[in-house]
């Protein structure tokens, strides 16, 4: 061969034919071997999960990366749940029951958990739980009426999430939450509080081993911080095996879960960061689920055999914050021509694929209280969004920025979208990619004229999202927003049991929130999961995260 | 005594003696000089076709920066959301991208930014690092404090040095802010490290030739005689390093915007065209990324075509030997001709 290389070798009809036959083998057994590896599953009792991202802290007190939700699902229980019921729209899913029960305690229809009953007042200003006997920790300590005292005690102390999971109650003195028997716990307010019973199921509202903490943090660290950092203390149907940050997660099931050992007995979280890795991971067979997709990377996934892709409504909801505080924003005028200029259904067809619907309210649209009716700003509408500018006293547009998450390609192409579009109304947008390592404090410190940001209220109720977003005192009122008469009604809505009110303030709060528009409205996203077809049991959460004990093939 | 040129007479010709920059006999003025230089020049060209396509491709690029806006069928900046994702074809030649801006206009328009960088921080480098190695060279071995304070400047240049250049650069512009101008500091700052070393060691050997002496001992001062005598004629490296930096500041730039510390989006730049088409390449959607990287290296691969070159030519034994070849090609069996014709 050396030799004819040298000549200058010319392959002959035979040798050529021989090379090719060769090749195509090679091709068809690769073919064979890719096929094989797609329909390929991990082993019947063992899921592995490719994600964005590995827990950072495992204490929901302090910590809501994506990684962590997962480790707070799986690991740990809260005292009731909604019940679960099938998706209208996946037959395979399911999707909690949050529709509004007026003849219901606290009008929810909720399951026990960690509680096997409970009393609640009419009015939602006291709940008694009677608490399961016999349902033993990760650490073999059984579950009673000290571990839910500790855990409400421990976010009033602690002040950070759990503080405002108190703040919403109103729960002000640790004495509210008292041990009423060994596995009997009550729940006083001063006030009636209708999301008294809709808080319990929250995700971020588990319970905690108290005996285990206060043991692993002595005198030292009475809360545990340090110990609930880096390990899980619960009641949930798993524990972490093994953590290695930025490498993988490894979670066994509970032989001793009360509610019966889940059908995954191994689930391994694994950090993929990128998005592309994970579709392309779960096309060859190498995982069984990959999170957090791109919607064409969706769309092409959903027509790999063995692979499904079920795509449900969900609380999120992607929107720009307009700062209220920073001129032009602190006029109205020209937050709303914000809004007639944006190209909604552009977005919604070329970025979401329409995995997507468009943003036409200020809370989810599967939450009771939604009212579409005071969306006004339709099709993109260009020569109205001149007119306010106009009457705004801007004839010649203005200058700003728009700053979006780096880590986020369709806030970037929605971005250029919403650039070229109100380039032909005179406004010059100057795009910011924020390095997603900062993004979230580019948010919180509300410096930025306009910036995107994706979020979804877990509790399903409008008075908690209006007053997440739009009481002119609550942290995550990004936008800077202020209206005295939507503080009122959100003040008042969150006082009173009798819900029939609460809609009605909610809804003239939404009138108000429409009309004044501190925010550019851009999509509610679906939550979309991509998984290997022979897995089955997926529930859609309002917390937007997956639960493993759910799973079975 | 023999006559030392100063500067002014520094041409590509070489003498008998084989003395760089010494005007031949018989040469006259300035404009045959430059004519008899490009004459030498496309001899060249024509000899190594590698050469020529280098220049091509700079030439060619160079031309887009300036043309490009009668060139680009379509703004490059403008999104049109019902063309997104388009394959290649006859009304988008190279596709477009997610956003349907049209990917052959971004990339007709991306020289105006990246060679705009890439020129502005290596000028900025080249200029600043050499009047720096040029007086660290001429100082270093006076002695006294002037020694002492060269020495600490090349200590700082090891230092700066041994930063990893990309991410020094990316520190540079996360504490600049995120700006052409900046991108620009940060590549001068990288870079000048570089043309510091060149033209010091350049200007070590440099001082020490007869003519510097006796521009000395004729009573120039220091400043006059690094301007006018030491600076000119070291400057043949720098010359040939000034081609083969463009084309990486090329690179880094694009790097810089690939991770999303470059240029804003959606200016065009190929690095930034990558970095938004790369994700689209595992859902079938290869063009957004493919075509701005073929752009990109077909251009880095030009300057460094052209750096080759001027290596060459800016070498004086190097550029003896290649006119000598030339000449032998073209007559192989004339005599010699004068030394003027072979500049």
């Amino acid at each position: 061969m050396t030799d004819n290389l040298k000549k200058g070798w010319t392959p002959d009809r035979r040798t050529v034919l021989k090379t090719g036959a060769a090749m195509a083998g090679a091709a068809a057994v690769g073919g064979a071997m890719k096929a094989t590896l797609a329909e390929a599953a991990s082993p019947p009792g063992t899921m592995v999960i490719a994600a964005p991202a590995t827990p950072q802290s495992l204490d929901c007190e302090f910590d809501v990366s994506l990684g962590t939700f997962e480790a707070i699902a799986a690991c740990y229980d809260c005292v009731v749940e909604f019940e679960k019921i099938p998706d209208a729209g996946v037959p395979t899913a399911r999707r909690e029951d949050i529709n509004d029960y007026p003849n219901k305690p606290g009008r929810v229809n909720l399951v026990g958990k960690l509680a096997e009953s409970w009393e609640i007042d009419p009015d939602s200003q006291w709940i008694r739980f009677k608490l399961r006997e016999g349902v033993m920790s990760n650490w073999g300590n059984e579950l009673t009426a000290d571990d839910v005292v500790w855990t409400w005690h421990r976010k009033l102390a602690l002040g950070a999430i759990g503080g405002f999971y108190a703040s919403v109650l109103s729960y002000t003195r640790p004495e509210m939450v008292r041990k009423e028997s060994k596995y009997v716990v009550s729940f006083n307010l001063d006030n009636p509080n209708p999301l008294l019973m809709k808080l319990q199921p929250n995700l971020y509202n588990p319970i905690f081993d108290s005996t285990k903490c206060a043991e692993a943090g002595g005198s030292e660290d009475p809360w545990a911080k340090e110990f609930l950092k880096n390990n899980t203390a619960g009641f949930g149907p798993y524990e972490i095996a093994k953590l290695v940050r930025g490498n993988q997660a490894v979670y066994k099931a509970r032989d001793d879960y009360y509610g019966g050992k889940p059908a995954i007995d191994t689930v391994i979280f694994k950090e993929v960061p990128t998005t592309a890795a994970r579709a392309q991971l779960l096309e060859g067979g190498a995982v069984d689920i990959a999170q957090h997709l791109q919607p064409l990377e969706l769309v092409k996934l959903a027509k790999v055999p063995g692979v499904t892709v079920d795509t449900i409504p969900a609380t999120f909801m992607l929107w720009i914050e307009l700062n209220a505080k920073m001129k032009p924003f602190d006029n109205i005028d020209v937050r709303r021509a914000m809004n007639f200029a944006f190209p909604q259904e552009q977005v919604i067809s070329t970025v979401f694929q329409n995995l997507a619907e468009p943003l036409t309210a200020c809370m989810p649209d599967i939450y009771a209280g939604y009212n579409k009716s005071y969306w006004e700003y339709g099709k993109q509408d260009l020569a109205q969004a001149k007119e306010l500018l106009k009457g705004a006293g801007y004839p010649d547009g203005f200058e700003t920025t728009l700053a979006y998450d780096a880590s986020s390609g369709s806030q970037e192409t929605s971005a250029i979208l919403y650039q070229s579009a109100l380039r032909e109304i005179g406004v010059k947008l100057k795009l910011k990619k924020i390095p997603a390592a900062t993004f979230y404090s580019n948010v919180s410190e509300r410096k930025q004229p306009m910036i995107f940001y994706l979020d979804s209220p877990w509790c399903p109720d409008a008075g908690y999202s209006m007053n997440l977003y739009f009481h002119s005192k609550s942290f995550i009122n990004y936008s800077n927003y202020e209206n005295a008469r939507v503080d009122e009604l959100i003040d008042a809505a969150s006082k009173t049991g009798d819900m029939d009110a609460r809609l009605e303030m909610m809804d003239e709060v939404q009138k108000h929130v429409m009309r004044e528009a501190p925010w550019v409205f851009v999509a509610k996203t679906n939550f979309s999961l991509a998984h290997r077809a022979d897995l089955k049991g997926w529930t859609y959460y309002t917390s937007n995260n997956m639960r493993f004990q759910d799973f079975h093939r | 005594m023999t006559h030392h040129p100063g500067p002014a007479e520094v041409d590509a010709s070489v003498d008998e003696a084989g003395e760089p920059g010494v005007k031949p006999p018989g040469s006259s003025g300035f404009l045959a000089s430059w004519r008899a230089r490009l004459r030498f020049l496309l001899a060249v060209l024509a000899s190594r076709p590698l050469f020529a396509v280098g220049y091509i491709i700079v030439f060619a690029v160079i031309l887009l920066a300036i043309f490009a806006p009668w060139i680009a069928p379509y703004h490059p900046e403008k999104a049109n959301p019902t063309d997104y994702l388009q394959a290649p074809s006859w009304r988008h030649l190279l596709g477009t991208d997610q956003t349907g801006m049209d990917i052959f206009s971004r990339i007709i328009y991306a020289p105006r930014i990246d060679l705009t960088i890439a020129i502005g921080g290596t000028a900025i480098s080249a200029i600043v690092g050499s009047l720096i190695g040029a007086v660290v060279g001429y100082y270093q071995e006076m002695g006294g404090a002037r020694s002492v304070a060269a020495g600490f400047i090349m200590r700082t240049a090891d230092v700066l040095q041994a930063f990893p250049v990309f991410v020094f650069a990316i520190a540079l512009v996360a504490i600049f802010g995120q700006s052409l101008q900046s991108i620009i500091a940060a590549i001068a700052f990288v870079n000048a490290p570089i043309y510091l070393r060149l033209m010091r060691s350049q200007v070590l050997s440099i001082r020490n030739m007869r003519y510097i002496e006796a521009a000395y001992v004729s009573g120039a001062n220091d400043m006059n005689i690094m301007l006018r005598h030491v600076i000119p004629n070291s400057m043949a490296p720098i010359l040939s390093q000034l081609s083969v930096n463009i084309g990486w500041s090329v690179l880094l730039t694009a790097a810089l915007s690939f991770v999303g510390a470059g240029v804003e989006a959606p200016i065009p730049e190929w690095g930034s065209m990558i970095a938004m088409g790369f994700g689209n390449i595992i859902t079938g959607q290869w063009w957004p990324s493919v075509f701005p990287g073929i752009a990109l290296g077909v251009t880095v691969f030009g300057f460094a075509l052209v750096g080759a070159s001027v290596e060459v030519l800016a070498d004086p034994a190097r550029r003896r030997a290649l006119a000598g070849t030339l000449r032998e090609k073209k007559r192989p069996n004339a005599p010699s001709k004068q030394p003027a014709e072979a500049a």
